[in-house]
């Protein structure tokens, strides 16, 4: 008894003061690099935002505030951006950071290396004014410009030219396992696929918010076992929550879930360019999702409300566009969606010459999205049932991305999450017409093209008045939806659960922010 | 018996089995022939699964997403439909998966078992009749194989194999890179134990005798030596066979095994795992209480086989 009692004041002396500002986290996707300028995804993207800090930032309500600048006004009549850098901040290895770097990290983000050189499109230069002073130029007038670069991360330039990293390389280089920003975090050991661990970044500039002083993430692919691991105290908190478990979680003392509806859409993807079906038995020199009367079908196909209600447990929500109804520039006028009709579909398909339907193959992610797997097969399931047999292949997303870069699927599943929370995004990057040199539509696999979206998307970019642009987003919409160029079916819903003593703040676009984490 | 006059060379060799030890001792093992039973009911309803199985669940097309997650004997709140075991979140019912699913799981067993028996026999055979440097080669290969776990081995050859198979194929051809897998990482027990058995028996005088009368080494290792290693044999086939149908299920559950649209109990197990803290427990158990008592009663069969065979034990 004696002894007993002895062990427990010996925990209860120890284990708080041990433990108190440590907190351990867990995503399903590890972070693939830790480049950030390699891999424009949320997992890296999110994750990186507390080791990089961009000119400027989200704040918890998604507005843009200021974080390596200081502040930006536009040139003359919107020939370029001046940004106004922060004084007196340092990398994690004490460099200094001065618009060198800034340049710097232009030049490496926008390079043919880097995925995230689309975001540089409307760029025609970058000028450095004086050391804390940079003028960043436009081709034409570009009013959400700081609203795109949240997400630009600046990268020390001394640092990047000493470690041989000063372009990103997709196979791997310094950069992609070793970082040196001015964020609030910096990595102290990184363990791909098994942990990360950070440590608060001393020098930082900011007012620390946290009170962590160790935090380490660790990826957990199976979200039951996430969640074991989270009822038992092994990690504070884990991202996400498997849907079905929200009901039950919630009656738990010990936990809490946060529960948001995310900025990312949910859709299917098509082959239009392709000659012919990929991993069709019988259908081998033709490619019906090339007619937009298939490709309608499917939509038609598709019981939304039914996914919604089994496989997503009622946490989704539908929708009939590329962006959610809480984006900047949501269409309200669109008209004509396809909604789940069994005949209708049938008869497209027999009206496109396929009455007795064809095969097919299907990829998915298994770890990417909410269920991936699960309304896959939902869906391979519905489209059996109006005569598209689909063979379904679901793969982590580390193969996945290669795997529908190299044109190796019939249909896809994709998520997407504006990063400027704007509905000219999506445009940009998957219904313009894949063009390397303009940096548009790079992740438009299927090489959807339409003239007037093409043509649009300019003048959606420059466009100053509310109004004009609004009815120009409309317009594209409405084409994207009458062409059936995607098939949209959800907006996923936000589902994070932690630990009842752990304090944080979800952000619509699903980046989980360290500094906004208190641990009671 | 007497309505069914039965020829006399059947009449006889079924007299001689009823007549035997082997049989004397299972009357007498109320283990073996529960455990018999059990399989023969588990076997017979794997394999006439299409007329027993309410809904054929390898069928996409017959599928509704509304009915998913009914549980067991309560009809659904939007379709009306009731199950006897429920149905698991696609909407397939668990009853009928787990009956298709238990043909995956035995066909894989024994296909698996086989492979490897016919592969451990013939190289356990060449190495003990032969011996030299193509018994070291061999029986090295199976001791340094032997130091790695079976289910280590199995997912490294399922891996490799998966890799050459074109994605197109991959779900028709996952089962038989399941059975390869399997086979592979199993066919050192027979190898060892035919190759220990063999180097008795070639000693002994009627291997002497068919030599000597100018049999080819190939006939005297099948028609003579074969017959008398089998009864080891015959228990290591049967123990590997709950071993096999467990490895699969440990495939299936890690997910490198069965695809999800063509569920073996082990895949069955995995979709049920995800399921379990938020209360659908049906998914989960009905399909491990049936990989549990299949392995269990097929496992005991082969302990109580190893018994009676063994003339010590007696």
């Amino acid at each position: 008894m004696l002894r007993k009692l002895s062990y427990a004041a010996l925990i209860a002396a120890f284990a708080p003061a041990a433990y108190a500002e440590e907190f351990t986290w867990a995503v399903t996707t590890d972070p693939q690099t830790m480049d950030p300028h390699a891999v424009n995804s949320a997992p890296v993207l999110g994750f990186l935002n507390n080791v990089y800090e961009g000119l400027v930032r989200r704040g918890q309500d998604m507005a843009i505030e200021p974080a390596l600048a200081t502040s930006w006004e536009l040139i003359g009549a919107g020939e370029g951006w001046r940004f106004n850098l922060r004084e007196g901040v340092t990398f994690q290895d004490g460099a200094a950071f001065t618009a060198q770097d800034v340049l710097f990290s232009y030049e490496r983000a926008a390079s043919e290396e880097a995925d995230t050189s689309s975001w540089f499109s409307p760029v025609s230069e970058v000028v450095v004014v004086d050391d804390f002073t940079v003028d960043i130029m436009t081709t034409s007038p570009n009013p959400i410009f700081p609203d795109s670069i949240a997400n630009w991360m600046i990268m020390d330039s001394g640092w990047a030219e000493a470690n041989d990293a000063v372009r990103p390389n997709p196979d791997g280089n310094y950069a992609t396992l070793n970082t040196n920003g001015t964020g609030a975090f910096s990595i102290t050991n990184r363990e791909p696929g098994l942990r990360t661990v950070l440590e608060p970044h001393a020098d930082w500039w900011g007012e620390a918010a946290h009170n962590i002083t160790r935090a380490e993430l660790t990826p957990i692919q199976n979200p039951a076992t996430a969640l074991a691991a989270l009822l038992s105290g092994d990690v504070d908190f884990i991202n996400p929550v498997p849907v079905q478990d929200v009901a039950r979680l919630k009656n738990h003392a010990n936990v809490k879930v946060i529960q948001g509806i995310e900025a990312r859409v949910i859709m299917l993807g098509f082959p239009h360019e392709a000659e012919a079906l990929k991993y069709s038995a019988e259908t081998t020199q033709a490619n019906p999702f090339a007619d937009p009367r298939v490709r309608r079908a499917v939509a038609h196909a598709i019981n939304v409300p039914a996914i919604l209600q089994t496989t997503m447990r009622g946490t989704a929500e539908a929708v009939n566009q590329l962006v959610s109804p809480a984006m900047r520039g949501y269409s309200d006028t669109l008209g004509g969606e396809a909604v789940f009709d069994q005949a209708a579909a049938r008869g497209l398909l027999a009206e496109a010459g396929y009455a007795d339907g064809f095969s097919f193959g299907l990829k998915c992610p298994n770890d990417r999205y909410l269920n991936d797997e699960a309304v896959c097969q939902a869906i391979t399931a519905m489209l059996a049932q109006v005569g598209m047999r689909a063979t379904l292949d679901a793969m982590p997303v580390q193969n996945y991305w290669p795997e529908l870069r190299a044109d190796n699927y019939d249909m896809y599943l994709l998520g997407w999450s504006p990063g400027t929370f704007d509905a000219e995004h999506p445009i940009r990057f998957l219904a313009s017409t894949p063009n390397e040199e303009k940096r548009l539509g790079s992740w438009n696999f299927g090489g959807y093209s339409n003239a007037r979206v093409d043509e649009l998307l300019p003048i959606i970019q420059s466009e100053v008045d509310d109004l004009k642009r609004q009815a120009m987003l409309d317009e594209v919409a409405q084409i994207l939806q009458d062409e059936t160029a995607y098939v949209p079916l959800y907006v996923q819903p936000l589902v994070w659960g932690a630990r009842a003593n752990i304090d944080l703040v979800q952000r619509p676009d699903n980046f989980f922010i360290l500094r906004w984490v208190t641990v009671n | 018996m007497t309505d069914m006059p039965l020829k006399p060379a059947q009449q006889s060799r079924l007299r001689i089995f009823l007549d035997s030890d082997i049989f004397y001792m299972f009357k007498k093992s109320p283990v073996a022939i529960l455990s018999t039973i059990v399989v023969a009911i588990l076997v017979l309803s794997a394999v006439f699964a299409p007329l027993i199985a309410p809904t054929n669940p390898f069928d996409p097309a017959s599928l509704n997403l509304m009915n998913g997650f009914t549980g067991p004997m309560t009809p659904n709140a939007f379709t009306g439909d009731s199950f006897l075991l429920g149905t698991d979140d696609q909407g397939r019912d668990v009853f009928s998966t787990i009956l298709y699913g238990m043909r995956v799981s035995l066909f894989v067993g024994v296909a698996a078992v086989l492979f490897a028996m016919v592969l451990g026999i013939t190289l356990g055979l060449i190495s003990g009749y032969v011996g030299g440097w193509t018994e070291t080669i061999i029986m090295r290969t199976a001791d340094v194989q032997l130091t790695f776990p079976s289910i280590l081995v199995a997912m490294l050859i399922f891996g490799v194999a998966k890799g050459f198979t074109p994605v197109e194929y991959r779900d028709q051809m996952a089962i038989w890179v399941l059975i390869l897998a399997i086979g592979l990482s199993d066919w050192v027990q027979f190898a060892r134990v035919v190759r220990g058995a063999t180097l008795v028996e070639k000693r002994k005088e009627y291997v002497e005798a068919a030599r000597l009368i100018g049999r080819t080494p190939f006939a005297i290792m099948l028609r003579h030596i074969l017959p008398n290693v089998l009864s080891p044999v015959l228990v290591i086939a049967t123990i590997s066979l709950a071993l096999a149908i467990i490895a699969e299920a440990t495939l299936s559950f890690l997910g490198v095994g069965a695809p999800a649209t063509q569920p073996s109990l082990g895949t069955l197990i995995r979709i049920g795992q995800g399921f379990l803290f938020s209360g659908e427990w049906w998914i989960l158990l009905f399909p491990a209480v049936t990989l549990l008592v299949l392995a269990l009663s097929v496992n005991l069969l082969g302990d109580w086989l190893r018994d009676a065979l063994n003339p010590r034990l007696r």
